[in-house]
Order: C-alpha cells, then structure tokens, then sequence
C-alpha cells in the first residue's frame, strides 16, 4: 500500500517513513507488512479495533521492540529505532494512555525529569518550578508547577505527560488515546496544544478510538485491521462510514463456529447490578446460551463480570442463580456454584506462569485430587495429560512452564482448568487476544462443545467479529453502562459499532 | 511450529536436569568442603567434631525450612531468630515453674503458632509488608524476652531436658535426627499434599491463585505459622543445648536461615524451592564456619566468606535462568 502523493504537503518529503514494516511474535504476526509516511507538519490519526496492531506500531515507532522486517527512514535516512533513547534522540516521543510519571515528585520535577536544571552541583529547584509554570501557562493548561503530580487529577496528569513530551526538541508525537481520562474542558486544552504543535512544525501521530476526535483533529487518517495496514484517507475525502466499514472485516471468516443449542434454564440473572466500575447492569444468561458482552477496553464489561465472579463486590443490584438470590461475596462462593472465569490478563490473573503446565491445569481440582492427606501424583499427571490431549495443547510435558508456551495454547490452559473443573457457567473475557487464527478457531469449537453439554456462556470481547458472530445475545457497554442489547445478527457490524463509540 | 516446539522441549530437559543437578552440585559442594578439610586438618573427621558439626548446623537447617515456606509465597521472615531466642526463655521459665516437660514444649510452639499467625494477620489484614512486620517482631519479641527475665539469664536445672542435646542414637547426634523428623513430613506436605501446591501457587500469582478459588491468605497464614513454630521448635532444642533461657541467644540466625535457604536454590521472588536445597544449603554454611574455627581462620573471615558463597551461588542461579 502506498501513500496517494496527493495527500503530501507541497514540497516536503515524508519526516518518518516506513517501508514493509513488520513484526511477528514467533508464528504470530501482529503487523503485516506495512508502508506509510508521515509528513511535515500533519495531524495523522490511526484507527483500528483493539488488537488490530496499533500499539504494535506505536512500540515499533518509539524503539520499545524492534521490527522483524521492513525499514524506517527518517528524514530520508535510514535508520534503527532499536531502543527507546535512540528514538528520543531522533526527536520521537509518546504521551501514553498510562501516565507514567513519578506520582511523588512535583509537576515542574517531572517535566524536567532527566534534564534538570543545576547549578554548583545543586538542583535549582525554583528556577525550574518557575520555567515549568512559564511552559504550563503558555500551553493554556491550568496546573500549578509546584503541586505533587500524586494530587492532580489523571486527566491533569495526562496533560503534564503532554507538556514533558513536547518539550526538548521533539519533532515527532505520538499520543495513544490521550483523551480517555479528560474532561471535555481537558480535551479542549490539549486539542488546542496539538494545533500550536502542528503550527510549530511537529508531526503528531494520534491514535484513538473516538471517530469524532479524528474528524475534529487529523488531516489524514490511517486505518489498520487484524495487524493489516487497510488505507490512509485525507479527512476531507472520507467519512465515518467508510472509516467504521474499514475497521471492520466484512468478510465473514470460516473460523466462527456457530452451534444453536436450544436455551434452557435460566443460569444466571443480574438486576440493576452496580460496582465499581459498572452501573445499572441487567442480563440473563441461559443453558445453551452464549451472551456476548462488547464495547471499548474500560467501558465496564470485564469489571461487571468480574462483580458476578466476586472479585469486584457488587455495590447495589441483585443476582440471581438459577432464580434464587444469592450474594456472591468470594471467588471461592462463585466457583461453588457453578461459575468459572478465564479472565482478561493471561499474564497476571490467569495462569501461574513459572509453574508447570499440568499444575496450572489441576490447580482448581488439587481438593479432589487429594485422598486422606496426599495428593495423587498419578491421577494429577492423568488429569493434566488427557487436557493436554482433549485441547491439543501443543507442549513437549506437562512439566513445561507455562511463560515458555505460545498465547494460544498458554489461552487453551486457562481454558482447560475450568474444562478439568467443571461450571454451569463459563465466563471467557477477551479469549483470543494475541492469539493466531487457528487456535481462535479451536477456541470457538470450544465453546460449541461447552452449549452442547447445557453450560451457558458469557463471552466478552472487544474484537466486534467474533462475539457479533458467535453471541445468541449481544449487548454493548459504552462508560460503565448497558447502551444495547440486541439478539444474534438483528443489527449490523456498524450499528453495534456505533453504540460502543457513540456516534 | 515445528522450530519452536523441538526449543522447548529441549528447554524442558535441560530444566528437569538443572534442578537435579543443582541438587548434586551443592551436595558435591559440601562433600568437597569435608575432603579439603578432612586433609587440611586433622581434627576436622573426629568423633568429637563431626557430631559437633551436625548439631550446630541442624538448628539452621530447621530454621531455614520453615523459611522456605515463607519464601516460597514471596514473603520473608526476619524474626525466625528472634522467636529462637525468646522461645528460649519460654520454656526456661515453664520448665522452671515445674510444669511436665512434654507440655512445656507444646506450650512453647503454641507461642510460636501465636507469633506465626500474627504476622500472617499483619500481612494479610493490615496490609504491611512480610519484611516489615517481621522485622518489628524480630526487635520487640527480644525486648519482650529481655523485659520478662530482668535481662537475666534463667538457669535450665532440668538434666532430662538438657541431656536431650547431647545424646546421640545410632551414632547420630539427637538433633540431627530432630532435623530427620521435620524434614520428611516437610517434604511430603510441601511436594505431595495440596496445601504444598497452593504455597507455590501463592507465590508465583496470588491473583491467578484466588481466581482458581485457593484461599490466598489461608496460605498466607498456614506458611508464617509453619515458619514461627519451626522457629519455636528450634528455641526448645537451643535451650536444651546451652541449658538456659536467654532472649538475646540465635543472635542472626535469621540471616544465616535466609541464606541457607538461598543457597539451597529456593528464589526470593517466590514458587521456586525444596526442602533439600535449604537444609544442604544450611550444613554448607555450619561446615564453613566449624572448618574455619579449625583452621584457626579469624572469625571475622567467616563471615566474609558466607557473603562471597552468597553471591557466587545466586549469581550462577541467575546465569542458568538468563539462559533458559
């Protein structure tokens, strides 16, 4: 794909240009080869769905991991981008969605963090409050220099973050999602601050999800999907019709797997159930059933199943199991009576990544596998072998670490413990990120086998194709709330799009 | 796929033997330390040394068990020492007040279980850091010892209890086989029961453990416990040995547990470690300092020495691990 040249400034060469960038994780590829330049002085937006390959991008540009194939020139030049210094050196910086500054030390300390102001040894503490105060100002952001970053808001933290990075000869800015923490007064402050940028001859990369804030902001806009560069559009020449078609894959894969089981009880049902994170959230979820739960990363699906596992306690709102209330206060109380969750993070809430595969597959089961006071090591090894065997894990021994495994069969092992345990219900959050086509084809397989055997399923995701195909129930959080609840294929692609984003 | 895969396998295999290995490099380690010294000095393999030798290491080593536990769940515990030394005057001053034996020792470790489960209430329920709360048991629990004798030292009369240290059965010293006899359950419970399993699981994602419906702080509580009353069990034996009660007595055993325990390839970051590792690592430690005494080495060596072996060990674990 090559950039149309109409749509360059007049003049200027590309600042940064890439040229069949890829990279791939082992036999994953989280960006297709890819070819875009970016100009002079250009507000460019790129959009895509959670896992299209954005972040891998944004990585690629700042030096965090370095690229399989392809190459970058800056300025005409080749160059590396193998480390995050060599970026900054070249004038490259990011504002990420995280901050990540020093909380305790002050608003002029973090701007100024690196590159302080000394004297005879000695930091100048109120010459840098008073420069920093003189930066903050002059970019129309009201924060006090002095105030410990730990007392702003995160929106405010945010807008530090933006100050830090446009300082010290950056040409180059790359903001991902800066807007998901502002208030709307917030956002006005700093879309102003990225007009100055643009005028002072940075390039800006912006990446986000809210099509609105492309429109209002880019002059072109970049689309990727499913780690594959779609096209670059001048704002002017597009609309969000197009862009939303662009995002997603129209074509319906062979990989979903739709079973139609016919429903049977009700399982679960919550009422108006709120916490922390969610409000007012009301869905049933039958025998047979898979109900899909979409929206944008934050929006409140992963905290509200969280809430019905008991890890998130619940604040109002009822549930009921099986038509009785029950108050599910522990993990422990879910899993009791009949509950299993395969959670978002692999990483960090779902598997023991320096233990055995076999142990991680056992350990919900280890009470049964015990008699009197010991384990059997027998029936432990068998268990974990015919797991092993029924997901085709794909793994020397059960005794292999399971950080040492692929995202896809580390994802089968969260998966498995639950199928070795046994629920009612099975809560799948996010169950094919970072995993290739293949294994998300065994994994919607999966799930057919599960409706078949009478479990019902709540399936969250934020990749549109796989729960708008395989959900029986399709409902869409948009800012902690319910916004749409529609059954299998009654909406199009689009209009669920649009419900999550808001347009 | 294919290249990958036939990665990890031989992966496997290298790491099933490395654990092996790494057993019989530190057992290697400590046979090789007895040859040198065993020529290096004639009063090294004598029956009054090599005895000599087991009791003194056999308290760390029981020590540096119970730690294991605690270190296995990424914790740490810095009063096992402390709890040693106050235990002492525990059951000085029961055995004193003429209280049977028998029960004088349960009611000694119940101080240890109250101790253990303290600190696990502290961890778990106001939220410190396993390294905080034990370090403010480690310094208050002597001051406690020092405050219920007068700083005195209490006077052991007891010969039955007393004669325990010294006694041997089938030529091996009674304390070593008090290490036997923790041991062998320790094992099994930590390598073929559940409890030993949700230990691990703590300590390599407490999250992912709660998630699987292990009751984290359960384990939480069910480790400091083991440490402390192991800890207790080492006071009664100690106050055997030296026949009084004293609360500043185990001065720095904590550290040398620690260190036997890291020696013994268990990982501070926690769901790494055995019970073998930690008791070799604690005879490696007892054989550097008896073979210094011997060698007339200044004991200030000593200690200079178990820093050297501390670093060298950890390192090549950290080189075998970089490599995997």
């Amino acid at each position: 794909m090559t950039v149309p040249t109409d749509a360059r400034a007049p003049g200027a060469g590309p600042i940064l240009e890439l040229r069949n960038l890829a990279k791939n994780y082992g036999p994953v590829l989280a960006l297709k080869p890819a070819s875009l330049a970016f100009n002079y002085d250009e507000i460019h937006a790129i959009v895509g769905e959670n896992g299209a390959g954005k972040s891998t991008l944004i990585k690629l540009l700042t030096g965090v991991i370095r690229r399989s194939s392809g190459e970058i020139y800056w300025n005409g030049n080749l160059v590396a981008l193998d480390t995050p210094q060599e970026a900054i050196d070249h004038g490259i910086n990011a504002v990420h969605q995280e901050v990540v500054l020093c909380r305790h030390l002050t608003v002029a300390a973090n701007i100024f963090l690196g590159d302080e102001t000394v004297r005879f040894g000695l930091l100048q503490k109120r010459e840098m409050t008073r420069e920093a105060q003189r930066v903050l100002d002059g970019m129309g952001f009201d924060i006090p220099a002095g105030a410990p970053l730990g007392d702003l808001t995160i929106g405010q933290q945010q807008l530090v973050a933006t100050a830090r990075a446009s300082l010290r000869g950056t040409k180059f800015l790359i903001f991902d999602e800066p807007t998901a923490y502002l208030t709307r007064q917030e956002a006005a402050q700093l879309f102003a601050l990225i007009r100055r940028l643009r005028e002072q001859g940075v390039t800006i990369v912006y990446i986000s999800h809210r099509l609105e804030e492309v429109f209002e902001l880019a002059d072109r806009v970049t689309v990727l999907r499913d780690g594959n560069l779609v096209g670059t559009r001048n704002i002017g020449d597009t609309t969000e019709t197009e862009l939303v078609s662009m995002m997603i894959n129209r074509s319906i894969e062979q990989i979903y797997h739709k079973e139609t089981v016919p429903f049977g009880e009700v399982l679960l049902e919550t009422r108006d159930l709120s916490g922390r994170g969610f409000e007012d959230i009301s869905i049933t979820v039958r025998r047979g059933e898979i109900v899909g739960l979409y929206g944008l990363i934050g929006a409140g699906r992963s905290e509200f199943a969280m809430s019905v596992f008991g890890r998130n306690p619940k604040t109002a709102g009822q549930i009921l199991w099986k038509g009785q209330p029950v108050d599910i206060r522990n993990e422990r109380q879910a899993i009791a009576l009949g509950i299993a969750m395969a959670p978002e993070s692999r990483r960090d809430q779902g598997l023991n990544l320096n233990m055995s595969i076999g142990f991680n597959l056992n350990l919900p089961i280890y009470d049964r596998l015990t008699h009197g006071f010991l384990l059997s090591g027998r029936e432990e090894a068998e268990r974990a072998d015919r797991q092993i065997a029924d997901l085709a894990i794909k793994t020397p021994s059960r005794r292999t670490l399971a950080s040492s495994m692929s995202g896809g069969n580390q994802q089968k092992v969260v998966i498995g413990k639950w199928l070795n345990h046994g629920a009612d219900l099975f809560i799948f959050d996010e169950p094919t990120v970072g995993v290739d086509v293949g294994t998300k084809a065994e994994i919607y397989r999966l799930l057919a086998e599960l409706l078949k055997k009478g479990a019902g399923i709540i399936m969250i995701s934020s990749y549109l194709p796989e729960v708008y195909e395989l959900a029986d129930t399709l409902h869409v959080f948009r800012s902690r709330r319910l916004v749409g609840s529609n059954g299998f294929h009654q909406v199009s692609h689009e209009d669920v799009l649009a419900e999550a984003i808001g347009v | 796929m294919t290249t990958p895969e036939i990665a990890s396998i031989e992966a496997v295999r290298k790491r099933r033997n490395y654990s092996f290995l790494f057993a019989l490099t530190l057992l290697g380690l400590l046979v090789l330390l007895w040859a040198i010294l065993a020529f290096a000095t004639p009063n090294f393999l004598t029956q009054r040394n090599i005895p000599n030798l087991m009791r003194q290491g056999s308290m760390i080593a029981i020590l540096a068990l119970g730690q294991t536990f605690v270190i296995i769940t990424a914790g740490i515990d810095l009063s096992v020492g402390a709890i040693a030394g106050f235990c002492t005057v525990v059951i000085a001053l029961l055995i004193q007040a003429g209280i049977p034996v028998w029960l004088a020792i349960l009611l000694t470790l119940l101080v240890g279980l109250g101790i253990g489960i303290f600190h696990a209430f502290g961890i778990t329920k106001m939220g410190l850091p396993p390294f905080i709360i034990t370090l403010a048991t480690l310094t208050s629990l002597r001051g406690i010892g020092l405050l219920m004798t007068n700083g005195a030292t209490i006077n052991i009369t007891n010969k039955d209890f007393t004669g325990f240290a010294t006694l041997d059965f089938l030529g091996i010293p009674s304390l070593f086989w008090m290490v036997i006899v923790v041991a062998i359950p320790s094992h099994i419970f930590l390598q073929h029961t559940r409890w030993g399993r949700y230990i691990f699981a703590v300590g390599s994602n407490p999250e992912s453990a709660r998630l699987s419906g292990v009751r984290v702080r359960l384990i939480i509580y069910l480790a400091y416990s083991l440490s402390a009353v192991f800890a207790a069990f080492v006071g009664v034996l100690l106050a055997a040995r030296i026949g009084i009660g004293n609360a500043t007595q185990a001065d720095g055993w904590e550290l040398q547990a620690i260190a036997s325990t890291v020696i013994g390839g268990t990982s501070l970051f926690g769901a790494v470690g055995s019970v073998q590792g930690p008791l070799i690592g604690a005879f490696i430690l007892a054989t550097i300092n008896n073979g210094a005494n011997l060698l007339n080495v200044n004991s200030f060596w000593q200690r200079i020495i178990t820093g050297g072996l501390i670093i060298l060990i950890v390192f090549f674990d950290q080189l075998r691990r970089r490599n995997r």
